[in-house]
């Protein structure tokens, strides 16, 4: 049983990790095409993907993107979920529905309707709507991480502090924020991994000039077999990579399952 | 004298209900007063009042010559002890005594001298650096309590402060509480449901019910001369009864003058066993020692009697005659 | 303290406000015109949708692809989260790093990669003519089956992560306890281990079913104009013929289906614990 089930795991692994071992190679080739194993060895890719002008581009947009929508949903999320989970107002089950809710809807659906009733009804440009698409799409996940953590914190260490001859605010900011913080780089890790691979709120809201990298990827390879997209594959997993070992070294992933 | 903390026709509540209405009591400086009663009779909502962790429906709250009624709670110079300590786990001990010290901006070696003084005084020094989460119960109250006296509150408020001990170590921090206050001398208002507590720290007690005083006075008043038969059944009587048609329980007849008293008490040993006019059957018998406590199963409900280990033993099973005696009786003069 | 309720109102105005107008009303206009044709109120939108057999063999491949795609995660699922369950907790850590790494992936690199795999020139098939096994390429681009392996590798981790959570929160000797009493392994899951962690199945199957009816990358990329899901033929309809009510439809069918599911699958979980 035992030996059964670790072939099982070494079986899946390899079929979860292995390909961005195998697109990483790819990248690396020296050949024309993409093929698998390459045609010789060589960084040409790699140092292509920095010359195409859309990919540095959209690389920067989808960084700012990613980095905005994400403080901005956290800026937003952080009073509403401990509104929710200290102060009960009327109607918090309501307004946690309305404000999970982006979770819900298909992402393509999202960019669809921002892109027609939003940006041609009031003329606000594509990167704006673009931001408030990923920054809607963020708010449930800072919510309820937020919230989570929030329900492990007790109340009353507000009221000791305020006893103590804190403000509301100054309570909230010497005993809330210091416990709760790694819930909240919990909520910014997910949020930018979940703006910067985001593909269908961004695939209507792209237009000239304004496309995320993922979707600029998706046209890119559309029209060119050439192995620079696997160099950039490999780039972003390698960077994902750094960043889960990040996250597990700072916050201890495990503890999150 | 001027009162030094005051509430005037004080009420409370959460949106329609009223937890507390019209509550007038006073207390003097360096007066140790016990708020007493079941859960829900008022006494948590009153201490947060006090507090000014809620906001009164009505009345005023005057301490030491101020109208503090709509003064935040951090402005009021009030401490509080939480029936859960309500450390804050992301600080050391020492961090946790200092934080009322850091607010206001207290010198830096002002500041670690009083901390240290504060932790020496509970007996913490030697675990300041600790997070309260390695701390043992009895601990982690000690921290509570001292980093609500380090910042010299004119008024401290505890709530049930030791209802999450062990029963050892809630005897060894209630001499220590009472130590504490006696040192420092600070006005403090102990909330609790345990009567023995109360008697045990308390210069006065409290007794609240439904959102009112029932009865006030000192420890030994209150035991002695309970005023309600509601209170006399909180302070431990055993055997209290009301009088329905000027008969016992409304069926028994009364064999003295009861007065104007609405029900009678009696404690286990001044009910008389061996003779009387009531009959009871023994439904056990525990040998305690210098006594033998038995308990009755009678028509008035059950009984509970102690003689002298000396006397002739009932058996469980037994019937047996008691009186209950005007000798030892409590008249209460309420319900 | 926190009776004044005000306060908390005010506190969640700020994010209500910005879902309600960047989000709630644009998408409910955008829906609202499934149930709108020229003459006002109506579901002819959804005759009309499903009168196309097109339309309607993209719904079932959709709904069937979900379904396979769930129940062979949730096959496999068990299998590995029960193997990183035995392990200590240092290796146990790592594993689950490394099965939340595809997570963190961007799915476009993934999906790439099954391309570099998969295609014509790919890996497999320049490995198979190699060996001499075919001479042709085999077509496996662009087939339902490669839209398959691409949901499981990306959709898989959301399976395991609940059951392994699920498992770890299983009373320790429940195992053990019926293995004694004579159970073998197929009675002691079936009897046991599902009962007791269906709470964390029931997440994971609805992350992955729903998830893979509302994927988009995979099926455009490796699918292509040939197999399309529902998302892909959103895009086409719109981006093709500006076919907005088609459009609304499908959002209306994937929301629908998605809230279904949550909800059934709740009602599962509780009805087999009572």
């Amino acid at each position: 049983m035992r030996i059964s089930g670790n072939i099982l795991l070494a079986a899946v692994l390899l079929f979860l990790i292995g390909p961005f071992v195998i697109i990483c190679i790819a990248g690396l080739s020296a050949g024309e095409t993409l093929s698998f194993p390459p045609q010789g060895l060589s960084l040409r890719w790699v140092a292509r993907v920095f010359q195409v002008e859309s990919f540095r581009n959209a690389f920067a947009l989808s960084m700012t993107l990613a980095i905005g929508a994400t403080l901005a949903a956290l800026v937003l999320g952080i009073p509403a979920a401990y509104a929710l989970e200290r102060y009960r107002p009327p109607g918090a089950e309501v307004i946690r529905n309305i404000v999970t809710a982006p979770i819900v809807v298909p992402g393509i659906i999202v960019g669809l309707a921002l892109l027609r009733h939003l940006v041609i009804p009031t003329g606000i440009g594509v990167t704006v709507a673009l931001f408030i698409g990923h920054t809607a799409l963020l708010v449930p996940y800072a919510v309820r991480v937020v919230s989570a953590s929030l329900v492990n914190l007790r109340p009353d260490i507000e009221e000791a502090a305020v006893m103590l001859g804190a403000s509301r605010l100054g309570a909230f900011m010497k005993v809330v924020l210091p416990n709760i913080r790694s819930g909240i780089m919990a909520a910014f890790i997910i949020g930018f991994i979940t703006s910067f691979n985001q593909v269908p709120v961004s695939l209507f809201l792209s237009g000239p000039g304004v496309t995320t990298l993922p979707i600029d990827m998706m046209f890119y390879m559309e029209f060119n077999y050439d192995p620079s997209v696997a160099a950039l594959s490999g780039l972003l997993a390698l960077m994902s990579l750094a960043v889960v070992m990040v996250a597990e070294k700072v916050l201890g992933l495990s503890r999150y399952v | 004298m001027s009162d030094f903390l005051k509430l005037d026709r004080l009420t409370l509540g959460y949106g329609d209900t009223v937890a507390v209405e019209g509550l007038d009591f006073a207390m003097q400086p360096g007066e140790l007063v016990a708020l007493l009663g079941p859960s829900g009779c008022g006494k948590t909502t009153t201490m947060r009042a006090i507090a000014g962790l809620m906001t009164p429906m009505g009345g005023t709250i005057t301490l030491d010559g101020r109208d503090i009624t709509r003064v935040p709670p951090n402005k009021r110079g009030v401490g509080l002890v939480f029936q859960s300590y309500a450390l804050f786990p992301h600080l050391t001990v020492f961090e946790n005594v200092a934080f009322g010290l850091r607010l206001a901006r207290v010198a830096r070696a002002e500041l670690t001298q009083r901390v240290d003084t504060a932790l020496a005084a509970t007996g913490l020094l030697h675990l300041a650096q600790r997070l309260p989460r390695e701390l043992s119960g009895g601990q982690q109250q000690r921290v509570a309590l001292a980093r609500s006296i380090v910042v010299e509150p004119k008024l401290l408020l505890l709530d049930e402060p030791l209802s999450n001990l062990d029963a050892r170590l809630r005897l060894e921090m209630r001499s220590e509480l009472s130590r504490l206050q006696r040192e420092l001398g600070i006005a403090m208002i102990y909330v609790t449901h345990d009567q023995s507590e109360a008697l045990a720290l308390a210069d006065r007690i409290i007794v609240m019910r439904d959102g009112r005083i029932e009865q006030s006075g000192t420890p030994d008043a209150i035991y002695e001369r309970p005023a309600s038969v509601f209170v006399a059944g909180f302070m431990g009587f055993e055997n209290t009864f009301v009088i329905h048609n000027g008969l016992l329980a409304g069926i028994a007849p009364i064999g003295f003058e009861v007065r104007d008293a609405v029900g009678l008490a009696w404690r286990p040993h001044s009910v008389v066993l061996g003779q009387g006019p009531h009959r009871g059957t023994v439904a056990g018998a525990s040998y305690l020692g210098q006594v033998v406590e038995y308990l009755l199963t009678t028509p008035l409900g059950d009984i509970k009697a102690e003689a002298p280990a000396s006397a002739p033993r009932h058996a469980a099973g037994d019937t047996i005659a008691f009186d209950l005696p005007e000798a030892g009786v409590v008249r209460l003069p309420r319900a | 303290m926190f009776q004044d309720r005000r306060i908390g109102l005010w506190l969640l105005a700020p994010a209500t406000l910005f879902v309600v107008v960047g989000f709630l009303v644009p998408v409910i206009i955008l829906l609202s015109g499934a149930f709108r044709t020229d003459g006002g109120w109506s579901l002819g939108n959804y005759l009309d949708f499903f009168g196309s057999s097109l339309n309607r063999e993209v719904f079932w491949r959709t709904f069937r692809l979900g379904l396979t795609v769930t129940l062979v995660s949730a096959i496999l699922g068990y299998g590995v989260a029960m193997a990183v369950v035995d392990k200590g907790p240092k290796t146990k850590g790592r594993l689950i790093a490394m099965l939340v790494l595809p997570l963190m992936i961007s799915p476009v690199a993934r999906t790439y990669a099954w391309l570099v795999i998969l295609g014509r020139t790919g890996f497999i098939n320049v490995g198979l003519e190699n060996l001499g096994i075919i001479e042709r390429p085999l077509r496996i681009l662009f087939t339902e089956t490669a839209v398959f392996i691409g949901l499981i590798q990306l959709f898989f981790p959301l399976m395991v992560l609940p059951l392994i959570s699920a498992l770890e929160n299983m009373p320790r000797d429940v195992v053990p306890a019926a293995r004694v009493l004579g159970a073998n392994w197929l009675t002691v899951f079936w009897k046991v281990i599902l009962p007791l962690t269906k709470e964390g199945l029931v997440v994971g199957g609805t992350l992955v079913f729903v998830g893979s009816l509302t994927a988009y990358v995979t099926p455009a990329i490796l699918g292509g104009s040939k197999v399309l899901m529902l998302e892909t033929l959103l895009y086409q309809r719109v981006s093709v013929a500006n076919d907005y009510a088609s459009a609304a439809v499908i959002g209306v069918i994937l929301i629908a289906m998605s809230v279904l599911t949550n909800i059934l699958l709740k009602k599962l979980a509780s009805v087999r614990k009572a």
